[in-house]
C-alpha cells in the first residue's frame, strides 16, 4: 500500500473515532431527553420585553413546569398590538403556538378566520368545568367568548383611568381631582396648571382608544344592541370634538402627545395628570413620580361618567395544538388566583377572579381597588368582528378632524358608512 | 377535606342518609371530554336552600382522597334568572319539574338553579378528563345541613380529540415539482441540442447551472407564479386553503380603488425624486472625494457611509422622533410644528430621511467607478486646455454611463419597492382617506395594509402583479432606450 493511501486511511479512522463518541452521547443525551419530557408546548406571550410582567410570567411558567416534570414549555415573546396578526399568519403556515396571549378585543378579528375549514382557537367549553368557569368574573368570561365559543381563559382586565401628579398641584396651589369632578373641571384645572414646559394634561388626543370612554361619557357609543355601528351621533362628535380640543383649542395637552409621548411628559413631571392604565404605573413608580389615582369625570351635560372601554386578556389554546388538554391546563394555571395575585400585587394587573375582588391585600391597594372601582363604571369592550374593524375608520376620521379638512360629525358619519361597508364586505 | 366529607358521606348513607340523588346514568361517547349524567331526585331533596354538588374523580369517590367539584346546582327560586336554549350556554342541562323538562335556569356566575319539586336533571358534563374512565357522583346537602352522596357511577369518555387537519401542502409541491421538471426537462433537450449539433465543448454546461435554476425556481419562479394565480382567486384570510378562482374581479376592485391614481403618483413622484437625490448627490460627493488634493478623506468617506452602516430601521426611528413636535428639529427652529401630522409635511420628511439614507450606496458605487477611469485621460485634456465643466461633461459622464444607466435602474427598482422607511416613519398616514391609501403610502405599503391589515390575499396578490407589470415595463423600456444591457458588458 502506498504511503499517500495509508495516510488516507489514517486520516478517515481518525475522524471517525473522534465522531463516534459524538454521536454516541447525542443518542445517549436524546434518550434521556425522551424519558424526561413528555409533552412540548410552545407559548407565545405579549408582555413587554423585560418587564416586570414578563418576570412574573416566566416564574409562573417555572412553578407549572415544576409541578408536572413531563411539560416543558417553550415560551416566546410577540408584540401585542400583532398578536391576532401573528397567531394568525401561523396558524395559516400551520406554525401556530399551543397557547397565546390575546386581548378580548382581538378575537373578534380571528373567530372568523378558517384555515382549510377549521377556525384556529378551540373553543374551551368542552375543557372547563363549570366550577373552574365559576371563578371568574362574568364580564370577563363573556367577553372571551365570540359567537358562543369560548375562546380564552381570562386572566387580566385594564381600562384607563386618571392619573394625577400631586406635587405639581400643590405647587400650583390647584385642587386635587376627586370623583365628582366634571369635564370642565378637569379642563380648568388642566388650564392652570399648564405653565412653562408643564402641560396639564398628557392623553393622545387622535387615539380612538383614549376617545371611546369620552365617548360613553357624551351618550355615543361604538355600536347598538344588534352590533350595528353607531359611531354618527351627536355625542361621539361631541366626544371627539372635546378631546380635539383639548390641544388645539385649550392647549392643555403638548402637541402632537402620543402614547409614549405621553408618558414621557409624565415621568419628566411635565405633565400634571395623565390618562392612563394600570400597566404603566410601576413605570411611575420606577421614575419616582408621586401619583395618584381618580375616576374619571363625568360630563355635566349628560350626568354620565366617563366610562372607559375595559378589555381583557387571556389565554386562548390553539385548534391546531396536539396538546389541547396541557395547553388549557396551563392557561388555567395562568390565570388560576394565585398568578392572579403575583400579577397584581407585583405589576398592578388587575384581576378577574372574582374572589380576588375581596383579597385583603387587593383591597388594602389604593391602586387597585381605584382601578377596579374604574372597571365597574367601564364599559366592555364588544367582542365581535366589527369591534376589531372599528379602529381604521376611527383613525382616518380623527386625522380629518385634526387636520381640520372635516367637522367631527361628517367625518364620524364617514367613518360610520366606511365601518358598515368593511362589515357587508366581510360578511 | 374531601375525603373527610367523603368518608362522612358513607357514614351517613350507611346510616340516617338524607334525601339525595339515585338513578345515576352516564353516558362516555357524547363529545370530547364530555359525558351525558341523569340522576332522579328522591322525594324531599329538591327543597328550597338545598345543594347539589357533581363530584368527579379518577378513582372510586368512596375511596377518593381529592375528588373535585364539578359543578352545583342550587334549589330556589328562579324568578328573573336566565333560561339559555341547549347550545347558548357554555353545557346544556335540562331539569323535569311538574312533569315537564326545561333548561335550567342560571345565576350570572353560571350556578344552576333548579326550582322546588325538581325530580330529575340530565347534563351534558364538560371539563372530563379526556379518553379516561371518570367516576362521577352527587353530594346533596340539605337546606338543615344533612348531607348525602350518591352511588358513584363510572365512565369512560371515548371521544378523542378532533385535530385539525394538517395543512395540504401538496398543491404546492406539486406546482413547483412541475416547474422543476419542465426546467430539467428544457436543460436535457438543449443538451441533446448541443450534442446532435456537435457544440461538444458544451458538455456538462447544462448540469452546471440546473442547481442554479433549481434555486430560481423555489425562490424565484414558484412565488411569482404563485403570486400570480393567487390574484386570481378570492383568497381572503378568512379562508385560507378554500380560495375559487374568480378571473380579473381582483384587478377591477384594484383600478376601482378610490386613491389608486393618489398612491401610484406619490409613488413615482417618492421614486423620482429619490433617485435623481442619490446619483445627484452620490455623484457629486464621490467628485470631491476623488479630488486629487483632498486631505482627510478616508475620514470624509467614514462620515458619508455611516447612514449606510447604521441599520435603516434605526435611522428612521431616530429620524421620526427627531420630526415629532418634541423632537430636536422643533427645538432646533423654535417652532412647535407637526410635520408628521400633516399630509405635505410627511410626504417630504419621509423623501428627506430615503434621500439621506440612500445616497452612500450611490457615493460608494459611483466613487468605485471614477476610480477606474483613465488618468492620462484628463491629463491629455488639461494639456489641451479643457476646463473643469467640460471635462466633466465630456469626459467623465459618458465614461461613468455604463454604471450610472445599471446604477440608476437598480435604484428605481429598489427605491419603487422601499418598504420600511415609509412603515416605520408614518406607517402611511396620516390617513385622511376612508376608503384608500394614506397621504404617504406608496404602491408596497398599501398593498402590504390590504394583505396584513384587511386580510385580503387575493386583491393584494393583485396589487402585486401590477407593481410587477409596472417595474417590468419601467425596466424594459429603460434598458431599450439606454442599452442598459450593453452598457454592462
Amino acid at each position: 500500500m502506498k504511503a499517500s493511501n495509508l495516510r488516507r486511511l489514517a486520516a478517515a479512522l481518525l475522524v471517525a473515532m473522534l465522531m463516534l463518541p459524538g454521536c454516541l452521547e447525542a443518542e445517549a443525551v436524546d434518550e434521556g431527553a425522551e424519558q424526561a419530557t413528555e409533552v412540548t408546548l410552545t407559548v407565545w406571550h405579549s408582555f413587554a420585553a423585560e418587564s416586570k410582567e414578563e418576570a412574573v410570567f416566566e416564574a409562573s411558567v417555572a412553578a407549572f413546569m415544576e409541578a408536572h416534570p413531563g411539560v416543558e414549555v417553550d415560551v416566546t415573546g410577540i408584540p401585542f398590538a400583532e398578536a391576532d396578526r401573528q397567531f394568525m399568519i401561523a396558524a395559516q403556515a400551520d406554525e401556530a403556538p399551543d397557547l397565546v396571549r390575546l386581548s378580548s378585543d382581538q378575537l373578534g378579528r380571528i373567530g372568523d378566520v378558517r384555515v382549510s375549514g377549521e377556525p384556529l382557537l378551540e373553543d374551551l367549553r368542552v375543557h372547563l368545568t363549570p366550577a373552574q368557569r365559576s371563578a371568574f368574573d362574568a364580564r370577563a368570561l363573556n367577553a372571551m367568548r365570540y359567537d358562543g365559543a369560548l375562546l380564552g381563559v381570562p386572566a387580566s382586565q385594564d381600562c384607563l383611568s386618571l392619573l394625577y401628579n400631586p406635587i405639581l398641584f400643590d405647587a400650583a396651589g390647584v385642587e386635587h381631582p376627586s370623583e365628582d369632578w366634571t369635564l370642565d373641571d378637569l379642563v380648568n384645572a388642566a388650564d392652570e396648571l399648564t405653565a412653562g414646559d408643564v402641560n396639564g394634561l398628557a392623553m393622545p388626543v387622535k387615539d380612538a382608544y383614549w376617545w371611546f370612554g369620552f365617548q360613553a361619557g357624551h351618550g355615543g357609543a361604538l355600536f347598538d344592541a344588534n352590533g350595528t355601528p353607531t359611531l354618527d351621533s351627536n355625542g361621539s362628535a361631541e366626544a371627539m370634538q372635546w378631546v380635539i380640543d383639548l390641544e388645539q383649542v385649550h392647549g392643555v395637552v403638548q402637541t402632537g402627545t402620543q402614547t409614549e409621548s405621553m408618558k414621557t411628559q409624565f415621568l419628566g413631571a411635565k405633565a400634571a395628570m395623565i390618562v392612563d392604565g394600570p400597566w404603566n404605573w410601576a413605570t411611575y413608580e420606577a421614575g419616582r413620580i408621586p401619583l395618584q389615582q381618580t375616576l374619571l369625570p363625568t360630563v355635566a351635560e349628560t350626568g354620565e361618567r366617563v366610562a372607559p372601554l375595559v378589555t381583557y386578556k387571556g389565554w386562548s389554546v390553539s385548534k391546531q395544538s396536539p396538546e389541547k388538554v396541557w395547553a388549557t391546563e396551563l392557561a388555567l394555571h395562568l390565570s388560576s388566583m394565585d398568578v392572579q395575585r403575583t400579577f397584581a400585587s407585583e405589576t398592578y394587573t388587575l384581576p378577574t377572579h372574582v374572589d380576588l375582588y375581596e383579597d385583603a391585600e387587593i383591597v388594602e391597594s389604593d391602586v387597585l381597588s381605584g382601578f377596579l372601582d374604574q372597571l365597574m363604571v367601564g364599559t366592555p369592550a364588544p367582542t365581535t368582528r366589527a369591534m376589531g374593524m372599528v379602529y381604521d375608520p376611527l383613525v382616518t376620521a380623527f386625522e380629518n378632524v385634526y387636520a381640520g379638512e372635516m367637522a367631527a360629525d361628517e367625518a364620524l358619519q364617514l367613518a360610520d358608512e366606511a365601518l358598515e361597508a368593511d362589515l357587508e364586505a366581510a360578511s | 377535606m374531601r375525603a373527610l366529607w367523603a368518608l362522612l358521606g358513607v357514614i351517613l348513607l350507611a346510616g340516617t342518609a338524607a334525601a339525595g340523588a339515585s338513578n345515576l346514568v352516564a353516558d362516555g361517547s357524547v363529545g370530547y371530554r364530555q359525558a351525558d349524567l341523569s340522576w332522579d331526585l328522591d322525594s324531599g331533596a329538591a327543597v328550597n336552600g338545598a345543594v347539589f354538588e357533581i363530584w368527579t374523580s379518577n378513582e372510586s369517590l368512596l375511596n377518593a382522597s381529592a375528588p373535585e367539584v364539578h359543578s352545583t346546582f342550587l334549589i330556589g327560586s328562579t324568578e328573573g334568572l336566565v333560561q339559555p336554549e341547549p347550545g347558548a350556554w357554555y353545557d346544556d342541562c335540562f331539569r323535569t319539574a311538574d312533569g315537564v323538562e326545561a333548561p335550567v335556569h342560571r345565576l350570572d356566575n353560571g350556578t344552576a338553579v333548579l326550582p322546588e319539586g325538581t325530580t330529575a336533571v340530565t347534563c351534558t358534563l364538560t371539563g372530563l378528563a379526556a379518553e379516561s374512565e371518570v367516576h362521577l357522583a352527587v353530594w346533596t346537602i340539605g337546606p338543615d345541613g344533612a348531607t348525602n352522596l350518591s352511588e358513584s357511577v363510572r365512565v369512560t369518555t371515548s371521544i378523542a380529540d378532533v385535530l385539525a387537519a394538517p395543512l395540504d401542502t401538496s398543491p404546492y409541491l406539486f406546482a413547483i415539482g412541475s416547474i422543476a421538471l419542465s426546467l430539467i426537462a428544457l436543460l436535457s433537450v438543449l443538451a441533446w441540442r448541443d450534442r446532435v449539433d456537435g457544440r461538444t465543448s458544451a458538455r456538462g454546461a447544462h448540469l452546471y447551472v440546473a442547481p442554479a435554476l433549481l434555486a430560481l425556481t423555489v425562490l424565484t419562479f414558484y412565488p411569482v407564479i404563485y403570486g400570480m394565480w393567487l390574484s386570481l382567486t378570492d383568497a381572503d384570510q378568512t379562508r385560507l386553503g378554500d380560495q375559487v378562482f374568480i378571473g380579473l374581479a381582483n384587478f377591477a376592485e384594484v383600478f376601482a380603488t378610490s386613491g389608486f391614481l393618489r398612491v401610484t403618483a406619490f409613488t413615482l413622484v417618492w421614486t423620482v425624486v429619490n433617485v435623481v437625490a442619490h446619483i445627484g448627490f452620490g455623484l457629486l460627493l464621490a467628485l470631491l472625494l476623488n479630488a486629487a488634493n483632498l486631505r482627510g478623506r478616508t475620514a470624509y468617506r467614514t462620515v458619508l457611509l455611516l447612514p449606510w452602516a447604521i441599520p435603516s430601521y434605526i435611522s428612521v426611528l431616530v429620524w421620526r422622533g427627531l420630526f415629532e413636535p418634541m423632537g430636536a428639529i422643533n427645538d432646533l427652529l423654535g417652532t412647535d410644528l407637526n410635520l408628521l401630522s400633516d399630509a405635505g409635511g410627511a410626504r417630504l420628511a419621509v423623501i428627506l430621511v430615503n434621500v439621506w439614507l440612500g445616497i452612500p450606496f450611490m457615493m460608494m458605487s459611483i466613487s468605485g467607478a471614477l476610480q477606474g477611469l483613465p488618468k492620462d485621460m484628463y491629463e491629455a485634456a488639461k494639456v489641451d486646455g479643457i476646463g473643469a465643466y467640460d471635462r466633466f461633461r465630456h469626459l467623465t459622464l459618458p465614461n461613468l454611463r455604463s454604471a450610472l444607466v445599471p446604477l440608476s435602474l437598480l435604484g428605481f427598482i429598489w427605491t419603487f419597492n422601499m418598504f420600511n422607511v415609509i412603515y416605520l416613519m408614518t406607517d402611511g398616514g396620516p390617513n385622511l382617506d376612508f376608503d384608500g391609501p394614506g397621504s404617504t403610502d406608496i404602491l408596497i405599503t398599501y398593498v402590504y395594509d390590504v394583505a396584513f391589515r384587511d386580510g385580503a390575499y387575493g386583491v393584494a396578490a393583485a396589487w402585486s402583479v401590477v407593481i410587477f407589470l409596472m417595474l417590468v415595463a419601467f425596466s424594459w423600456t429603460y434598458m431599450k432606450r439606454t442599452n442598459a444591457t450593453e452598457a454592462v458588458a
